[in-house]
């Protein structure tokens, strides 16, 4: 079992549903992104053109960011998730520098999005997951995996450009798209195997 | 260059298509970071010289400025009271580093009592010696290599960088014991010191030259690097820190006292000036590191 997911660019027009829809489920701090859509614009009127790289945690088989912890703190499931014990932590942000994907935050202190006004009754109750201090990500959404749902992300496109599923089973529905639209993971060249693919735009 | 005042600014241009700047390392208390590299370099290099020319007040000034470095890392963590976890030297330079840094400080310690005690000549005092140089070559080594592992900022990711760092530390022990001419002088080493510290500055500054050359014709992230460096954010710490105080003044002086001996004020000047530089230079490789951008046709 390698848990895995396929990115369509034909299908993704910018939205930001998964954006919005991943800081729901996990109650993230003001700036923190797990999921987040990078955009870039190409081209001269009229002949513009706007591309959307929705991008997260890649899960990679060989993680930089596992290689570089100090404290061993983040580590690798045998479902092939890459995830991170928060009792372990030390916050030296070392494995954000490694990350080539920028999937990490630092949690530096309590930050709540009105400010003074101090946490609404939802941060209060979602930050009690986000200890102060330590590196947070992307986790494949694994406590809804474990109820047998999907990752948040993926239920909520609402082209469905997101796809997931298990990289490992040659008949999924994940490993058929990389093997017929030719799915390619970002910067290939740098070893680290990530689990999540893009099919070209 | 843009100047953000609210955070949230900053985290939109986050999303944008550029290679995204570092921050963790280098901006807030990031700079505690820099300033732990930084006196751990002198530190482990003003070691390296003092104990190999037997001079105590340089011993122990290297020792308490490793010792404020290490106060430096741990304020620097965002969880200070678990450092002791850090042991994982497999395959993490900053383990490596916290071992070596233990090691040094266990060993320099002890070294030194020995010293006080008058047991300095025997062969446990030599063996606990070895082991603080032991201690000192990984404190050395590590910060370069810490840099140098990141493949996701291509600035960085350069075999060169190891390198540069261990010219700089051992630049920084001489420079440190520079410092103490005014007032202790260093009897026949004196000369010996002055030496070095010119030799090591004018190879530190090719090292950086090459360094700078290389990168310049590298990747996109390596270039926009080199870019802030040069013309960019971090222009004014590069030629001021870097290039100035770090350079120019140390060798114009180190020159101008092998031709004519110059007072050790001047000597200590140079001393100053050259660690001066040499923070800036920790600094402005660590403020110039960009990500890799991550859509093609990026910059």
């Amino acid at each position: 079992m390698r848990y895995g997911m396929v990115i369509d660019l034909k299908r993704c027009f910018g939205c930001y549903g998964c954006q919005v829809s991943c800081k729901a489920e996990h109650a993230t701090p003001p700036g923190v992104f797990f999921a987040r859509v990078v955009k870039r614009e190409s081209g001269t009127y009229p002949n513009v053109r706007k591309v959307f790289l929705p991008m997260l945690c890649m899960h990679c088989e060989t993680p930089p960011c596992e290689a570089v912890c100090p404290t061993g703190a983040t580590f690798k499931r045998p479902d092939g998730i890459v995830d991170i014990d928060r009792e372990i932590c030390v916050g030296c942000r070392y494995c954000m520098q490694a990350c080539p994907y920028e999937a990490r935050y630092f949690h530096a202190k309590e930050r709540f999005y009105f400010g003074a006004q101090g946490p609404t009754e939802y941060e209060a109750l979602g930050y009690a997951q986000h200890p102060t201090g330590v590196v947070m990500k992307c986790d494949f959404c694994a406590q809804r995996l474990t109820r047998g749902e999907k990752p948040s992300c993926v239920m909520t496109c609402p082209t469905n450009a997101r796809t997931f599923g298990d990289l490992e089973d040659p008949h999924s529905e994940v490993s058929r798209l990389i093997k017929e639209r030719g799915g390619e993971p970002l910067h290939p060249e740098l070893g680290t195997g990530p689990s999540v693919y893009y099919l070209p735009a | 260059m843009r100047v953000f005042t609210d955070p949230f600014d900053r985290l939109l241009d986050d999303l944008q298509e550029t290679a995204r700047p570092q921050r963790e390392w280098v901006d807030g208390r990031g700079l505690l970071l820099i300033m732990g590299h930084f006196l751990s370099g002198v530190g482990a290099g003003g070691w390296a010289f003092a104990s190999a020319l037997g001079f105590f007040p340089g011993e122990v000034a290297s020792v308490a400025i490793v010792a404020a470095s290490a106060l430096a890392h741990l304020l620097f963590l965002g969880r200070p009271e678990r450092f002791w976890r850090m042991i994982k030297i497999r395959t993490s330079w900053v383990g490596r580093g916290f071992m070596g840094l233990t090691l040094f400080m266990a060993a320099s310690i002890m070294y030194l009592a020995l010293r006080v005690a008058g047991l300095g000549d025997t062969t446990g005092a030599v063996a606990v010696w070895g082991l603080s140089l032991v201690g000192a070559a990984v404190i050395m080594l590590y910060k370069g290599n810490v840099y140098a592992v990141c493949r996701a900022i291509p600035f960085w990711n350069s075999s060169l960088l190891p390198v540069l760092y261990v010219a700089y530390a051992l630049r920084g022990g001489t420079a440190l014991l520079l410092l103490f001419l005014p007032w202790t002088g260093l009897g026949t080493a004196h000369r010996l010191v002055e030496v070095l510290e010119l030799w090591i500055g004018l190879s530190a500054g090719v090292c950086i030259l090459f360094y700078l050359t290389i990168m310049a014709s590298s990747s996109v992230g390596a270039r926009r690097s080199v870019e802030d460096l040069l013309r960019g954010r971090v222009a004014a710490a590069f030629y001021g820190g870097v290039i100035t105080v770090g350079f120019v003044i140390p060798v114009a002086i180190g020159l101008l006292n092998a031709v004519t001996p110059v007072s050790l004020g001047a000597l200590a000047v140079v001393g100053a000036a050259s660690l001066v530089g040499d923070f800036y230079v920790k600094y402005a490789i660590a403020k110039a590191g960009r990500y890799l951008p991550h859509v093609h046709g990026a910059r």
